[in-house]
């Protein structure tokens, strides 16, 4: 990057609680949040564990801002409330006040790939059993579809929080939040903002629950990312937001900087809709980018959050991928994904919090759930472990359609 | 700094290819014609719709790379190879790293969604279809066109309502700005479905009535829908290949929130303001739009300080949230030498372009009722 982004607020809400403190919590005790199914029924319920969130959305909004409207609440899917409570515990982080991000001409970029499709598929569900019995759909089921629409968090995050400035959606399956938080380190690299809120969020839902299940890469056990014994992945739901400043803006402030963005790099496989490259060419490709945008080089990285969602082919690649950039067992690597299931678009954005904590605590988090490693080709995380030297930590994504994003953070001053 | 535009590729309801796009917004065709739409209860209803014509792959995309592709992603994979021919690029001897694809969709692959939830209604949770979820992601536009190319670059799918293309576009440009490709194919694309059909009725949003097509400049009327998709190959500067427009600034930003000035002042900021001499917007004209319309129209006359034209073309092919990359395709024939009255009605409105000559800088405008803008400075070679 031209010049490095300051990150000073971070926000998350996942199945292992509400609030950055519960993530490192998680991340120190191993506690997982992986429990069966109760969002919604499914006859896969007691068969396949999902991060289910298991607050109370709205509360935790008006804990965390103020209480919303039921007229509100009806025009916001379950996504759309996960990416506003965590951008709510960002902004609060960053002591940004709104008079302060409306000078700075604040704007956000999410990643999403759910969307609100937790909301619209019941109510398309609905509909369709109402036509059955009825001949029609009602009027109330019709309505609530609109909550289906990609850019419906960005659209809320941008009133409730009153950000003017750039703002998209960014839909890149499961590497979505990184490559929103990678563009909008971007724009204030390239000196076109100075805040950006920027992170991903994804609720459970009965099509992604289902579409795993159907691909044959769920497991009932839960994940064991780069364990020989995996069985595969678990679905999970939450968001990661963080903010983002231009060092300028944060110094001027005297913000807290918790850690900078330095590096960002991001391939496309087109190799398969949902199979990697068996080479990991476009993974070595992201993480090679971001490495070249920090102007860092291998050695320099000690810590590796890997994608590892646990599946067969996905570990099997990302080990291939990350021997290949730093040599094998040349550094730490762990996946973190046993805590809270996949998590999507999140995912990459809660990771980005995962590195930057282990920055902050000079503590890498475990691998958690690994008991055989895979093969000799990795430095797994059996535990956690202190890591006094730590300076910089990079972060895989990948998704569907070969879609990889890598982000490299530094410690903070 | 600018970005040209070297290829452009379009199926719409005026046909698949840019000479059927071209020849049918020069003749007024008027593409609007009554479809039929399946209700949630199995009736049918017929209304008024511009529905993209079947994507015309021959010569462009093998038959079995087809056979896996749905009707949104035939759309928009066939208008990134024409783009493609018509730039005389070729991905296979292109450096694939250096090629990347930009998309804007406001909903996606809503039919194949649909149809991956009907599978497991029908099924049974336990014989849900692998291949509908699979295509069914939301950024899989992107995806295919990527796999169908071999591009292994820039690769990103926004959803921004109704400026989807535009947010696209105004990346894109950053990321050649930024130097992370040398060449990007930019496209929006959106798909009418029954269920969305319905759910817009359901909304009085769009047209029931036999209409002979859309009036973007009615304040009482409803959208008459469509769809289809279009792309353009956008290249640094320098690029060997033949320029057909250049575009100066994308911009997005929001009407809605602060000083409620949207994304046009920065997408002027800098640029000689007198060299534009046309201005495009997303006008809908319907009850709820127009209010919107109108202030928005107020803006670009202050931000201009000067009366320019106005059109739009969404009375040629129809209303949809990305039919911005159309009207962006509309544009770049228009800086080449060309003026297309816009229909209204089914009727050319001759009277906006008047004594307009071809243009040589065409300011866009494009702003959703959700409080998202955008805007860009397009100019002729």
């Amino acid at each position: 990057m031209n010049k490095r982004v300051a990150i000073t607020g971070l926000g998350f809400c996942g199945a292992v609680g509400n609030g950055v403190a519960a993530l490192r919590h998680a991340l120190k005790s191993g506690e997982s949040g992986l429990k069966p199914l109760t969002l919604f029924d499914s006859e896969l319920a007691g068969e396949y564990p999902v991060g289910q969130y298991a607050g109370d959305l709205a509360q935790d909004f008006r804990t965390r801002k103020r209480p919303l409207k039921p007229r509100e609440l009806a025009r916001l899917s379950r996504s759309d409330l996960l990416a506003m409570v965590a951008t709510a515990e960002c902004l609060s982080h960053a002591r940004l006040s709104a008079a302060e991000l409306g000078a700075a001409g604040a704007g956000v970029y999410l990643g999403q790939s759910v969307c609100g499709t937790y909301n619209s598929e019941l109510r398309y569900i609905e509909c369709v059993r109402e036509a059955a019995q009825r001949g029609h759909a009602s009027s109330r089921n019709l309505s609530a579809l609109y909550v289906h629409e990609g850019a419906n968090s960005c659209d809320a995050i941008a009133r409730e929080f009153e950000l003017a400035g750039p703002f998209a959606s960014f839909m890149t399956a499961c590497s979505s939040g990184a490559n929103a938080i990678g563009l909008a380190a971007q724009q204030i690299s390239a000196g076109k903002a100075d805040v950006m809120v920027a992170g991903g969020a994804d609720s459970l839902s009965r099509i992604a629950y289902l579409g795993f299940h159907c691909l044959g890469v769920m497991s009932p056990e839960g994940p064991r990312p780069f364990d020989a014994h995996r069985k595969g992945m678990c679905v999970g739901e939450g968001a990661g937001m963080l903010v983002l400043e231009s060092e300028a803006h944060a110094t001027q402030r005297r913000a807290k900087i918790l850690g900078w963005l330095s590096g960002y790099g991001h391939t496309c496989d087109s190799h398969h809709l949902t199979a990697p490259h068996p080479e990991g060419t476009g993974a070595i490709g992201a993480m090679r980018l971001a490495l070249a945008d920090a102007r860092l080089g291998a050695a320099d990285i000690g810590y590796v959050s890997a994608h590892g969602t646990g599946t067969l082919d996905n570990d099997k690649v990302e080990s291939i991928a990350i021997a290949r950039v730093f040599g094998e067992r040349a550094v730490p690597v762990s996946s973190t994904k046993r805590l809270f299931g996949h998590t999507l678009a999140a995912s990459g954005a809660i990771k980005a919090i995962i590195c930057l904590l282990a920055l902050q605590d000079k503590s890498l988090p475990a691998n958690f759930g690994l008991n055989t490693p895979q093969d000799n080709a990795l430095d797994l995380l059996a535990q956690t472990r202190s890591a006094p030297k730590l300076k910089h930590a990079i972060s895989n994504s990948f998704g569907f359609g070969g879609n990889n994003a890598a982000l490299v953070f530094s410690e903070g001053p | 700094m600018s970005a040209v535009i070297t290829g452009m590729g379009v199926v719409s309801a005026l046909g698949s290819g840019v000479d059927a796009f071209a020849s049918g917004l020069a003749s007024g065709v008027n593409a609007c014609a009554m479809h039929e739409f399946s209700l949630f209860g199995g009736q049918k209803r017929r209304a008024p719709a511009y529905m993209a014509a079947p994507a015309d792959a021959k010569g462009l995309i093998e038959p079995r790379k087809l056979r896996r592709m749905d009707r949104l992603i035939r759309m928009c994979a066939v208008s990134a190879r024409q783009a493609l021919k018509q730039a005389g690029l070729d991905p296979s001897t292109f450096d694939a790293s250096r090629l990347g694809v930009v998309f804007g969709t406001a909903y996606g692959a809503l039919g194949t969604t649909q149809e991956f939830i009907d599978s497991w209604l029908k099924n049974g949770e336990r014989h849900a279809s692998p291949l509908a979820f699979m295509s069914s992601v939301h950024g899989i536009i992107a995806s295919q066109i990527a796999l169908d190319i071999g591009a292994v670059g820039v690769n990103l799918t926004l959803a921004q309502r109704d400026i989807s293309f535009e947010a696209a576009l105004a990346t894109a440009i950053e990321l050649l700005e930024q130097g992370k490709a040398d060449a990007l194919l930019v496209g929006g694309a959106d798909e009418l479905t029954s269920m969305l059909h319905e759910f817009a009725n359901h909304f009085r949003y769009v047209e029931r009535s036999a209409v002979a097509g859309a009036d973007p400049w009615s304040k009482r009327g409803r959208v008459v829908p469509g769809d289809g998709a279009a792309v353009l190959l956008l290249e640094r500067e320098g690029t060997p290949r033949k320029a057909l427009a250049r575009v100066h600034k994308a911009r997005v930003g929001r009407w809605d929130v602060g000083p409620r000035a949207g994304a046009l002042p920065q997408a002027l900021a800098g640029f000689d303001i007198d060299r534009i001499d046309l201005v495009t917007t997303s006008r809908a004209g319907s009850a709820n739009s127009a209010p919107l319309e109108a202030a928005r129209e107020r803006a670009l006359d202050a931000a201009l300080g000067r009366l320019l034209p106005k059109l739009t073309h969404r009375g040629n092919f129809g209303n949809f949230p990305a039919a911005g990359a159309l009207q962006a395709a509309a544009n770049v024939l228009m800086l080449q030498g060309q003026v297309f009255a816009p229909l209204a009605g089914g009727k050319p409105r001759t009277d906006l372009v008047g004594a307009l000559k071809a243009p040589r800088c065409v300011l866009h405008d494009a702003a959703s009722m959700t409080g998202s803008h955008a805007a860009y400075v397009m100019s002729a070679i």
